[in-house]
């Protein structure tokens, strides 16, 4: 079996341990938060007649064991139950609404890649001139505050003063898109749509900017620490020494071992958007996993919150996974160092 | 460099000109809380009345402008004791196409029964027979003479398509109705995600007249936030704000030209005593309290702007404008020497107490008001301690009379108008440790009152049993009686709402302001 195999062998199996822990203390949370789930489904005029027949028909009534066991038994045949919020499957819910986030989420991640990685070259290639202190700032500005301080920052400056961009929503009322992917900008490409494309694209900037902005400062400033680092290490120096012009010294050596912490970084933080993008989801009106994950928690719709927290538990792992093969891709020492472990 | 500037701008001008193209159609945008129910049978709070008076219709409608009720779906009714007889108008159809009958009535209840969910516990000991194809008589197991405004809380619904949409294990069509309409209302779903919005269209065939100017299209959009909406009217984006805004940016709305829309009437802000722990199981201590209340200040704090308010003084129990209220004239005011006076009568002294004064932690609004309480009941030297608690924690507390704080504060409304609705789930003495009566009143002569209004023959000798409840309470003091609530919209000027800016077009009734096709846009 080659190395890579191996790594995603192990990894699935740590996984699925993962994820049978994460299902029992999800569960075991859940009922700790306080509130009637009844009650709170059946709304401040249900009789108390009402609120017992729900619980027994949600098994609240029974011990925790039985209630977890019911939850296994119907997680089994792919049944995560039915939203008291929205009085739907769970499965519908997140059918629906978890495109919206992973649209989002990836758009931000792109933009955490493709901006914070140069932008940390940039500010090693020139450490200690402006560039690396101007990048500094700004990424230490973006670091700084939380991304729904950017998204109501964002809010103001382009839709309210200065009315550039849409601020709710995810397409504008006049296109109605056929659902296919739920991902509205793959779904308007294939209607054939490209003006109602170009609006779904015109609807993400704002909330993807303002959930990157600290990624992107984060991966900036992590790449330029690694890479200054790396710059310090005698191999490079060689390689200067050799008469290497510097692009190829950034490129071809330095650029490398420096991107291995960075990506973990990136790969946690993509990971870690799922459920940090609920405020932005919030301020812009998007309809997505994280904003509906907040509000089940809030109405102690325990088997929305188990089916949502374990679809963020398993992209988790699936990041993770991901950003492990990249990393022993890049890093032949983590490669082979498996061979025995396996 | 250049190169670089110039893909900037260029994406910019594509960004500025990527606007919506003209919309072909009056659409009306506004907002309510997440998350929007459209099955009839679990409606209950205001964007499920919303849904549920515009996708729907019921037998009758509350009198706008005043008291009482009209015909709507029926074309009259007659009441024989425990029998209530409705006949009804043959022209009306459901959006299917079908015809609506007696058997739709009857099944209407029936589902809503069976489901045991939102308000149907208004229908308890209710059963229903169609007559005739357009005849209807429901029997009440004992007398209830509120049963007639109950009815619009009772949509009726198109048994031939929720039986066409059935199954086995779904013999209500429950999934079906979540996601459809299946009624006979004026505005038809076209599209519904429980937590973005709900997309209705103008229904064609609707059987009354509909203006020219009401709204073609009608999008409610859920769970906004503050600043959100106030951008969106901003961009022209929006319409109608929901009432749920902070007073301040309903005021900074108001500013920037909005206008307001009100809803009043139907409901008010209540401070709860519990009655069952000392020191206010004496009636004089809680006298004490009612009399050093502030409501004065109270007012002020949730004044939006000149003229516009979301309360108005109260006057007792019941909201003024309501059957059975107490007139202007007995306006709550604060009364520091009949407080003192009463605090002599308490048999506690005042330096012993220390009052659990409890907010609900989703109500910021409360914070003040409990702040604004702390200091009146200190100038009797009173100490107090204030306690934040979160909605669900308080439904749970309120079950047992040692958990219920000494003072709740509570938002309610009557669900049908009728003063019933409002307090015998409050004060009578079978419903006690519900998130209503945390006062846990146990008072015969209370409870004697609420059954006269439950089952008074005529509207005189119920006005008189909800007369005399009120002077009682007011006796009695098991609750402070804060303000009357007025629920306060901003709204943009492209949009007319009558039953909601002019009291002669009012309902009565929460929600049903918001009847779309009595609207009138601008651009309609």
């Amino acid at each position: 079996m080659s190395p890579v195999l191996r790594i995603l062998a192990r990894r699935l199996g740590i996984s699925v341990i993962v994820l049978i822990g994460v299902s029992m203390l999800i569960f075991a949370i859940a009922r700790i938060i306080p509130g009637d789930p009844a009650r709170i489904a059946l709304g401040p005029s249900a009789t108390p007649e009402m609120v017992q027949a729900l619980r027994a028909e949600m098994h609240l009534d029974e011990p925790l064991v039985a209630q977890y066991g019911h939850f296994v038994a119907d997680l089994a045949r792919g049944d995560l139950g039915q939203s008291l919020y929205t009085n739907r499957p769970v499965t519908t819910d997140i059918l629906e609404f978890l495109p919206a986030t992973l649209e989002l989420v990836l758009v931000a991640g792109v933009l955490m890649v493709v901006l914070g990685l140069p932008l940390g070259i940039l500010a090693a290639r020139h450490r200690g001139r402006w560039p690396d202190h101007v990048i500094r700032v700004l990424t230490l500005l973006t670091v700084s505050a939380p991304s729904f301080v950017w998204a109501v920052i964002l809010m103001l400056l382009f839709a309210f003063y200065l009315p550039i961009f849409p601020v709710a929503g995810r397409i504008s009322d006049v296109y109605a898109i056929e659902r296919v992917t739920g991902f509205l900008t793959i779904d308007t490409l294939l209607a054939g749509n490209f003006a109602a494309f170009a609006d779904a694209v015109h609807h993400m900037i704002l909330p993807a900017v303002a959930l990157s902005l600290s990624g992107i400062g984060q991966a900036a400033r992590l790449t330029r620490a690694n890479m200054i680092e790396t710059y310090d290490k005698p191999y490079i120096e060689m390689a200067q020494a050799y008469g290497f012009l510097p692009v190829r010294v950034a490129r071809s050596y330095a650029l490398k071992p420096s991107l291995i912490p960075s990506l973990t970084i990136i790969g946690l933080d993509f990971a870690a958007m799922l459920g940090n993008a609920f405020l932005v989801e919030a301020v812009f009106a998007w309809p997505g996993l994280s904003r509906y994950g907040v509000n089940v928690i809030l109405r102690k719709d325990l088997n929305a919150i188990m089916g949502t927290v374990l679809v963020i538990a398993i992209t988790f792992l699936i990041v993770n996974i991901i950003v492990d093969l990249l990393i022993a891709f890049l890093n032949p020492r983590i490669r082979h160092s498996t061979r025995g472990a396996s | 460099m250049i190169k670089t500037k110039g893909v900037f701008a260029a994406a910019l001008v594509a960004a500025t000109a990527l606007t919506a193209p003209a919309l072909a159609q009056s659409v009306l945008r506004l907002d309510e809380v997440a998350v929007g129910e459209l099955d009839p049978a679990k409606a209950s709070d205001y964007a499920d009345s919303i849904l549920m008076f515009n996708v729907y219709d019921t037998l009758l409608l509350p009198r706008q402008g005043g008291p009482g009720h009209v015909p709507h779906l029926a074309s009259g009714w007659d009441v024989d004791g425990v029998n209530f007889t409705f006949t009804l108008r043959e022209d009306v159809t459901f959006q299917s196409g079908n015809p609506m009958t007696a058997a739709d009535v009857v099944y209407s209840l029936e589902r809503m029964q069976a489901l045991g969910q939102g308000l149907s516990y208004l229908f308890g000991g209710v059963s229903a027979e169609a007559l005739d194809e357009m005849t209807v008589r429901f029997t009440l197991e004992e007398p209830y003479a509120p049963f007639v405004s109950s009815l619009v809380r009772l949509p009726i619904v198109d048994m031939a398509l929720i039986e066409a949409n059935a199954t086995e294990d779904d013999p209500w069509a429950e999934a079906f109705l979540s996601a459809n309409g299946a009624g006979t209302g004026a505005y038809t779903v076209t599209a519904h995600n429980p937590q973005s919005e709900t997309v209705m269209a103008l229904n064609e065939s609707y059987f009354l007249p509909i203006g020219e100017a009401a709204p073609d299209e009608v999008r409610l959009r859920y769970g906004l936030e503050a600043a959100t909406v106030r951008t969106l009217i901003a961009q022209g984006e929006h319409d109608i704000a929901s009432q749920w805004l902070p007073p301040e940016v309903i005021g900074a709305l108001a500013e920037d030209g909005a206008q307001l829309l009100t809803e009043s009437g139907t409901g008010a802000f209540y401070v709860k005593l519990n009655t069952a722990r000392a020191p206010l199981d004496d009636v004089n201590c809680r006298r004490a309290l009612a009399h050093a209340f502030d409501y004065g200040t109270a007012l002020q704090m949730i004044e939006i702007a000149d003229g516009v308010s979301q309360g108005s003084p109260a006057t007792g129990a019941i909201p003024v404008g309501m059957f059975g209220a107490n007139g202007p004239e007995m306006v709550m005011t604060r009364d520091m020497d009949a407080a003192r006076a009463a605090m002599e009568a308490c048999p506690y002294p005042a330096a012993d107490w220390n009052l659990e004064i409890s907010w609900i932690a989703e109500v910021p609004i409360e914070e003040r008001f409990a702040l604004l309480m702390q200091a009146n009941f200190a100038e009797l030297g009173i100490s107090s301690t204030i306690e934040t608690l979160p909605w669900a924690l308080f439904t749970e507390r309120v079950t047992t009379p040692e958990g219920t704080p000494h003072i709740s504060q509570i938002f309610f409304n009557a669900v049908t108008g009728d003063p019933d609705t409002l307090l015998y789930g409050m004060y009578h003495s079978s419903v006690p440790g519900t998130w209503q009566s945390p006062e846990y009143l146990n008072d015969p002569m209370v409870d004697a009152a609420l059954e006269a209004g439950r089952t008074g023959a005529t509207e005189a000798e119920r006005s008189e049993a909800y007369a005399a409840l009120n002077a009682l309470l007011l006796e009695i003091a098991p609750t402070i009686y804060g303000y009357d609530r007025q629920s306060v919209f901003a709204a943009s000027d492209r949009v007319s709402v009558p039953a909601l800016s002019d009291p002669a077009m009012a309902f009565g009734l929460d929600g049903m302001g918001f009847t779309f096709r009595l609207m009138e846009m601008a651009d309609g």
